[in-house]
This record gives C-alpha cells, structure tokens and sequence, in this order.
C-alpha cells in the first residue's frame, strides 16, 4: 500500500475531507455543487468517498471511540505488546498527555451539567404568552403552544411540541439555536423567525431577520434568508415569497392568507379566540382564501369569509357556525 | 439557493455513479443493483417536486438508508447474522464492525495526538459541530476539520497495515 501513487493519497485526502462536509446538517448551495462536480470528476473519487463514509459510519469506529471515550485508555497496556519498542516510551509520554485529557474531559462534563437549564413552557389556549429565555432570545408563544428549552454552554435546543411560536433569537457568534418539530428542524445563530406546526406532518417557517437553515431530513435542506418562508409537509415543500415585516401577522392580530384553506384560517382563528370557531360541513375546510384578515376580531372574518364565498353564520351560545 | 427542479439530469450517469458507490461499500452486486434502482427512482421524484441541494449527498444518503433497511429485512430473516455466514460474503460494513477491525482501530485512537481523538469523539459519537468543537478547544473550526480529515486517514492506514481489506475490491 506504501508504494501507491501520489495521486491516490491525494484522492483520499479529498475524500475524507468531503466525508465530514457531507456529514455536515448544512451545505450552502456552492458546498454541494462543488461537492457533485468532485464526484462527477473521476470515477476513483466516490470509490474512495464510499469506503471513507463505510469507515465513518462504521459500528467498528463508533465502538473504538465509545471505549477512548470511556477512558478505557488505562487499562491498555496490557494488550499493548505488540507495540514496537520505539513506541514505547513515546507511548508513556502520551499515557501522561491522555491523563490529562482524560481529566479535561471529566471536568468539562461535571461543570456542564451545572450549566445546562431545562425548561417547559406552555401558552393556554386563547392566549399568547411571551418568554424571555436566559440567552436574551425572546419567544411569543400562541395560543395552545407548547415547547421544551434547554440551554447548555455549547447549544440551543427548542423542541416544539405543538402551535406557533415567534422567536427573536439573541445572537450569539458561535451557540447556535435550534427548533426541532418532530419531523424538520430550524438551525441559526441570531435571526427572527416563525414557525408553525400546522399540523402532524406540515410546518411553516417564515425569516423576518437573519438567515435560517430548515432541514427536513433526507438531505432535504434549504437555507432562506429574511424575507422568505417555506411550507414543509405531505411530501412536498411550497415556497412562501413575501414575508413582510418584522414579524408574523399573528401577533397584532391578523393573518396573511396567500390561497390558504378556510380550515387553516379558522384553526388561526381558534388559537387567540375565546369562542370557537366550527364548520358546519368540514367541507368548507377546503375553500381558498386569500387576503389580510384581522384574526383578532372573530366576527369580522366571518362576515368577510361569508362575503368571498356566499356563506352563512351565527354565534351560539358557546361557539361560531359557518355554514352554507 | 438550490438547483431549480427543471433541470435536466444525466441519470444514467448518476446510476453508475450510484453503483460504484455501492460496490465500494461492499454490497452484493445484486443488492447494489436493486438499491441503485430504487434510489433513482425516489430521486427522481423528488427533483420534480424539491430543490435538491447536492444531487449525490441526497443519492449517497438514500441509499445507505436502503442499504440499512435491507439489512433489517435479512437479520429479520436469518436471525442474527454468524460467523459462517459473514466470512461467505465480507461486506465492508461486515468487515469494519469485526473485532479484528475493533482492535486496530481501538489501538490506532490509543496512538494518535490525544486533541485528535477528542475532535473525533465529539464529532462522530456527539455529533457537535465543528465549531462548537472549535469553541471548547480553543481552535478554529478549519483546524477541526483539518483534524477529522488527518484522523480518518490515520484510521484507514491503521486498517490498510493490519492487513483488514478495506479496498472493496474483488467483491
């Protein structure tokens, strides 16, 4: 192996190397184009990259690794006897260095875990509620949203369990801050974003500052600067131009219908209301609006939704109805 | 951002890239063929309704998700898999998880500068980032990367001397 030429050694310099780029959660657009033209290149190239990537994703490394980092390091003498002599006092030397990295890294877990700070918080239904976390990142939460934070000297997690929720993220140069949702994430390091949790498989993300990252899984990724939005679920993905402004609708009360369905606006519409709105026929769910709606003012909508599409509706004791 | 989805793609090309990629990781080559196949086929439903970043990240990372899958399929099969049965057809997954592989690698992190091993660790088994890594050790996150690249040859070396096959070939 020692007599191969120069130009494979170059190779797989190159592939490891893409082997960590592409095990990346983001590629900028240049990354991965740049990264399809080196495979495309030379046919040695994704040969190489494949038995690096095998290497890295190998249960062979993960389990190698899993003893370094248990600190199994001190018991390896003993199976250490094929180590040439040479080695051998340069290995004492580095036992000494492992001592102190083992150290390090006992340290740098025991005082991470005072750092770290996990929290719930919940908006009741009908109201919003505004959060401030302890990075400085304020979050309003609409009505009915739920989300687990955890903080720790090195990241910024959010799991959003359900709703809509506005965050004005605190920038930081290198803690980044995720959202996860179950099925995508959002990835930044100080921007203004929404993101909404319409429903089991579909999420909303709207950039008002900054630029976010969504990662979809599968590789699915995409990067949208301030002013985009992007409609993630069912299988395919909707591109949503036009975000306005330096934050949602929602929280002055209105809601931007770009050919929405009648049940989103009204699932919008129940979120800050007191009385609920229903449909008489969940058909109705699946007429199209689109327009500026003041979701603050339930009966507004509705004469307004009555007008667009020869509607009816009456309020109750404890509800609205919109029927045909 | 992305590549528009209208782009006309060589899919033939992207086939035999697939394959080669797949033969390199030791599959079957029937396995290798269904696998290039079905890979092809979501791919390219997904470039008709998404903006694909990197064509053969996406490709690479459908099938090794495949290739998992199928192996599900086959120790839901046969139970899990013995000794026999692997020394009859020594994928390179099968050969990197060998204990032989297990104690050339273990030996190989034993020996490498201890920053090194820390930078893999955290980035292989904690899957931080490279600048986070960079954050803690008090290094720029080029010289992270510089470390993973430098380690994962380190490693490959360690196999290729001990005589662990890991050149894919003849398979």
């Amino acid at each position: 192996m020692n007599a191969r030429p120069q130009e494979f050694d170059a190779i797989d310099r190159e592939a490891a190397q893409w082997v960590d780029r592409m095990n990346r959660p983001l590629h900028d657009a240049e990354v991965a184009a740049e990264f399809d033209r080196w495979i495309m290149q030379d046919p040695r190239h994704v040969e190489s990259y494949a038995r690096f990537q095998a290497l890295w994703q190998s249960g062979g490394l993960q389990n190698a690794l899993d003893a370094a980092a248990a600190g199994e390091l001190d018991s390896a003498d003993a199976e250490d006897t094929d180590v040439p002599n040479w080695a051998a006092q340069a290995w004492r030397q580095f036992a000494g260095f492992a001592a102190v990295a083992l150290c390090f890294v006992v340290l740098v877990s025991f005082g991470a875990r005072a750092l770290v700070t996990e929290a719930d918080y919940a908006a009741t239904r009908g109201a919003t509620r505004d959060v401030l976390l302890p990075d400085g990142s304020k979050v309003r939460m609409s009505g009915g949203a739920r989300m687990s934070v955890r903080l720790t000297p090195w990241s910024r997690e959010v799991a959003l369990q359900s709703g809509e929720v506005f965050f004005d993220v605190a920038h930081e140069k290198l803690r980044t801050f995720s959202v996860h949702t179950g099925t995508s994430s959002v990835t930044v390091l100080g921007t203004a974003f929404d993101i909404d949790m319409v429903d089991r498989e579909t999420r909303v993300v709207r950039v008002y500052r900054g630029l976010v990252s969504v990662d979809a899984g599968a590789g699915r990724q995409w990067r949208l600067p301030a002013g985009n939005g992007i409609e993630v679920g069912g299988g395919g993905v909707r591109s949503l131009g036009d975000v306005r402004g330096d934050h949602p609708g929602w929280i002055d009360g209105w809601f931007d219908a770009d050919d929405t369905s009648v049940q989103r606006l009204v699932q919008r519409m129940n979120r800050g209301s007191d009385l609920p709105v229903v449909l008489d026929d969940p058909a109705l769910g699946t007429l199209p609006v689109t327009g500026r709606f003041q979701i603050s003012q339930p009966e507004m909508v509705l004469e307004a939704l009555a007008a667009i599409h020869d509607l009816h509706w009456r309020r109750e004791k404890a509800r609205y109805v919109l029927s045909r | 951002m992305d590549r528009p989805a209208a782009v006309t793609q060589d899919w033939d090309a992207v086939r035999v890239t697939l394959l080669r990629y797949l033969r390199a990781k030791g599959a079957a080559p029937d396995l290798a063929d269904d696998v290039a196949q079905e890979t092809l086929a979501r791919l390219i439903a997904l470039s008709q309704t998404q903006q694909i970043g990197s064509l053969f990240a996406l490709a690479f990372r459908i099938a090794d998700n495949l290739i998992v899958d199928a192996k599900r399929r086959e120790t839901r099969l046969f139970g899990d898999v013995d000794e026999e049965w692997e020394s009859d057809d020594p994928s390179l997954d099968r050969v990197l998880d060998s204990r032989r592989a297990l104690d050339v690698l273990s030996l190989c992190l034993r020996r490498m500068p201890p920053l090194r091993r820390e930078v893999l660790i955290r980035r292989r088994l904690n899957h931080e980032s490279c600048r986070a890594i960079g954050d803690d050790l008090a290094m720029s996150a080029k010289a992270v990367e510089k470390h993973i690249t430098r380690g994962l040859l380190d490693l490959r070396q360690a196999l290729e001397r001990a005589g662990v096959d890991v050149s894919g070939e003849g398979r």
